[in-house]
């Protein structure tokens, strides 16, 4: 896995799991908005929400890991990615902060309760453990 | 201005130029040799040479260079337009559209334009021939145009002695071309001393047939006709010698070319892309107005007697005109007149006939029908395709017509009209029609329905089929229309556009397709319906009607919901099992009932709510999401949250689908 050590990851929480993302890939983080279910669609698409004039695409990340809901949604974001030129938002339980990895191993021989190809990697931190989102297979694959 | 912006004013202007050039080929070709018709043609390839030239495209130049010679042989009468010529300056325009393409992609030319250039020089060393050797048929041209003086007289009783003169010259110009008047109309600014006005006509008729025309104007006293050469200059004339001199840039309509200048100098080329921006911000600008109209009723509620409240309202009401002012201005800035589209057919249309071995007349009527660029843009390949299915499987034979007791010739019809705030397109041509019996047989052939299914169908209902995937009545694959390219794909391409598309035919007759499209995309007018907390927007083109009636009006046959509107049996459906989202019991016996209409068929759809209708800002939900069956797209609502606008096609198709499985419309009667 070829990461640059240096690169920054957003660290996000989900339930008492934390996951990273790249900070790159990252556009921005909003706080949780009102939004539209749109029916007869992918199962893990939250809906469509208004994000300064666009119509944007929510997914969960909750629903994607086929996790049950959350009870409180308080701290809940909406971390905004770009993916394809496109804005897609991901509802998450929280945002903590932003960290740098000291370690990344492949995440294929260390995950195994979720489908291992929604990671590119695990990173090492202070904190412990993070599993590194592959956001192109979390949003599509 | 740096060469990139000259390189898209040259490229805009070839578009042009050769589109003129297609259209006047195809003139030369209808109407024979033309004397107004040739010099268009040398005037488009003239002034395509000089801006080619100027940028430095030297095929381009060359073969414009070699057209004019061409065209000017012609011009003099020394080479008849026959078949041939015609086929070789068509070739010409394909390959000028070759090397415009090439620059606008590449910036630089590589389509080898010798064989052409070879072609036209042929025609020219036939008509040096023609010059040298046939100078009797030359002699027996010259004489089919003669060009005579015809002097005329007014009364001295005539009050307005100058628009006399433009009513003579108007009359002249029916009979063929004035290429000069003595004197010259457009410089009297006197009129008293205009008595004798003498007139340069170049045209077919014979001198009694102009003298006759002319003594039956008002005004005439006098009219004398005698034919044009150099010795008959009288004095009167000698200013005359100049404009015999360089015939060639004959001005055919003086005044009009002048009030086309001046038409031109007002209006501006736009960037598209700078349109679609100012309609993007517009339609923000809608919203916006919707937000701020809402936040003032609620403070109006909170503060009723507050002063202030009254100059909000006002601000924002006078702020809602403007805006919509606006929003109307720019719509129009990106309408178009539907001629664009339609000029591409004739060119189409004969050469697919030609290479069909099939007699076409083409009809285009409405070309003045103005439609917003983006639907003209989407709406060009299915139309083509319905006229390539119009003269492939449409027009018969030339045998079979006769047969049949038909004109020979096949007739093509297209129609641009505006109705209200839709335009409907029409394809209708005079062939052998769709078969029901046919499409029936292909259709269960094909397992497109099962048989049973289709006894039951009416005629019309068999006709629909050819829209099914699938579907295609070709006897024989043929490269015109067998390219898989279906009926389908014609009401897919229709149905993005929230237009709608139904076929009428008779055998033997013919068929017509009609198309029914809004005249925007950007926005349209919809009706905010509710389900539970949800808001969901429908487009008002296809409500047809809305009615709130009580549950106990509504029937259940083989476990399909009905109600009896206006003695007419209507299926119902509930939007949320559409959308599969639950349904809540009902406060009233009540029901809100919204008839929407697709073609000849009509749905009733079960709403929980109606919030009333408001002009809509119609914004994709974006290719992540993709296509969802009976959603459209979004919109940005006075709150700021999202609604989606549903699609009544989708709608349709879902209904369908949900037939057989259980429906909640009965469910929480009573």
């Amino acid at each position: 896995m070829d990461v640059s050590q240096q690169d920054q990851y957003v660290v996000i929480e989900l339930g008492t799991e934390k996951y990273a993302l790249k900070l790159s890939e990252v556009y921005e983080i909003i706080k949780m908005q009102k939004i539209t279910a749109v029916p007869n669609s992918k199962p893990f698409l939250e809906g469509v929400t208004n994000i300064r004039g666009k119509i944007v695409p929510i997914i969960s990340l909750r629903k994607r890991f086929q996790l049950a809901e959350a009870p409180g949604m308080h701290k809940a974001r909406i971390v905004v990615v770009n993916h394809h030129e496109e804005m897609i938002g991901i509802v998450v339980d929280g945002v903590k902060q932003v960290i740098q990895f000291s370690d990344i191993q492949p995440a294929a021989e260390i995950v195994s309760r979720v489908d291992s190809s929604y990671f590119q990697g695990v990173g090492q931190s202070e904190d412990g453990l993070i599993g590194i989102l592959n956001l192109e297979h979390v949003l599509v694959g | 201005m740096d060469r990139s912006e000259m390189m898209g004013v040259f490229l805009a202007e070839a578009e042009e130029l050769l589109q003129l050039l297609e259209m006047e080929i195809l003139n030369l070709e209808q109407q024979g040799d033309a004397p107004h018709i040739i010099q268009n043609i040398f005037r488009i390839a003239h002034t395509l040479k000089g801006s080619s030239a100027a940028m430095g495209f030297e095929e381009m130049k060359q073969l414009t260079h070699e057209m004019e010679n061409v065209l000017d042989q012609i011009r003099h009468q020394l080479l008849p337009v026959t078949q041939q010529v015609v086929d070789i300056l068509f070739q010409c325009l394909d390959q000028l559209n070759r090397l415009k393409r090439e620059i606008e992609q590449d910036g630089v030319t590589k389509t080898n334009i010798d064989s052409i250039v070879q072609q036209l020089r042929q025609l020219e060393t036939e008509a040096e021939g023609n010059r040298e050797s046939d100078s009797q048929l030359l002699e027996q041209k010259k004489q089919k145009a003669k060009k005579w003086i015809c002097k005329v007289r007014l009364s001295d009783q005539c009050e307005m002695k100058l628009p006399r003169a433009h009513v003579v010259l108007q009359q002249l110009m029916k009979w063929g071309t004035v290429i000069s008047s003595e004197p010259d109309l457009d410089s009297v600014s006197d009129e008293t001393n205009l008595h004798e006005i003498s007139y340069i006509v170049k045209t077919d008729a014979d001198a009694d047939d102009l003298r006759h025309a002319l003594r039956q104007l008002m005004d005439v006293d006098e009219v004398e006709v005698v034919p044009f050469s150099t010795d008959s200059l009288t004095d009167a004339f000698l200013s005359l010698t100049d404009a015999h001199k360089e015939e060639e840039p004959e001005h055919p309509l003086p005044t009009q070319v002048r009030k086309e200048e001046r038409k031109s100098g007002h209006t501006i080329r736009v960037d598209v892309e700078h349109l679609d921006s100012i309609m993007n911000l517009v339609g923000e600008l809608v919203i916006d107005q919707t937000r701020i109209a809402q936040v003032g009723n609620l403070l109006r509620d909170r503060y009723a007697a507050d002063e202030t409240i009254d100059d909000l309202e006002r601000i924002s009401n006078h702020f809602s005109r403007i805006i919509g002012e606006i929003q109307e201005s720019v719509m129009k800035t990106r309408m178009l007149p539907v001629e664009r589209l339609f000029n591409r057919f004739p060119r189409m249309v004969r050469d697919l006939a030609r290479s069909l071995n099939k007699d076409v007349d083409l009809l285009l009527e409405g070309k003045e029908t103005e439609l917003d660029r983006t639907v003209i843009e989407e709406i060009s390949d299915p139309l083509l395709h319905l006229i390539r299915n119009a003269i492939d499987h449409g027009i018969e034979e030339v045998g079979v017509r006769k047969k049949r007791g038909k004109p020979l010739k096949g007739t093509i019809k297209i129609r641009a009209a505006q109705q209200e705030n839709q335009v409907v397109l029409t394809v209708e041509d005079d062939g052998a029609g769709i078969s029901a019996e046919r499409v029936k047989e292909s259709a269960i052939r094909k397992q497109l329905i099962a048989a049973q299914d289709a006894e039951k169908m009416s005629e019309q209902e068999l006709i629909q089929l050819i829209f099914l995937p699938g579907f295609s009545t070709a006897q024989t694959v043929s490269d015109i229309s067998g390219r898989g390219v279906g009926m389908d794909i014609v009401r897919n391409h229709i149905e993005k556009l929230n237009g709608l598309i139904d076929v009428q035919t008779r055998p033997g007759e013919g068929t017509k397709f009609t198309i029914k499209l809004p005249l925007t995309l950007a926005i349209l007018r919809g009706l905010l319906i509710k389900l539970q907390e949800t808001t969901f927007a429908l487009p008002m083109n296809s409500v047809i009607e809305i009615v709130r009636i009580s549950t106990k009006e509504i029937y259940s046959i083989k476990g399909q919901a009905v109600v009896k509107i206006r003695d007419k049996i209507l299926p119902l459906i509930a939007l949320h099992d559409l959308f599969r989202m639950p349904c809540g019991k009902r406060k009233t016996a009540n029901v809100f009932i919204v008839v929407v209409g697709l073609a000849d068929k009509r749905l009733g759809l079960v709403v929980d709510d109606l919030l009333g209708s408001q002009e809509i800002v119609v914004k994709s939900i974006g290719s992540y999401i993709g296509q969802v069956e009976g959603i459209s797209g979004a919109t940005i609502l006075g709150d700021g949250s999202v609604a989606l606008i549903l699609d009544v096609t989708g709608l349709f198709k879902l209904a369908h689908n949900l037939r057989s499985s259980q429906s909640h419309v009965m469910d929480d009667v009573g």
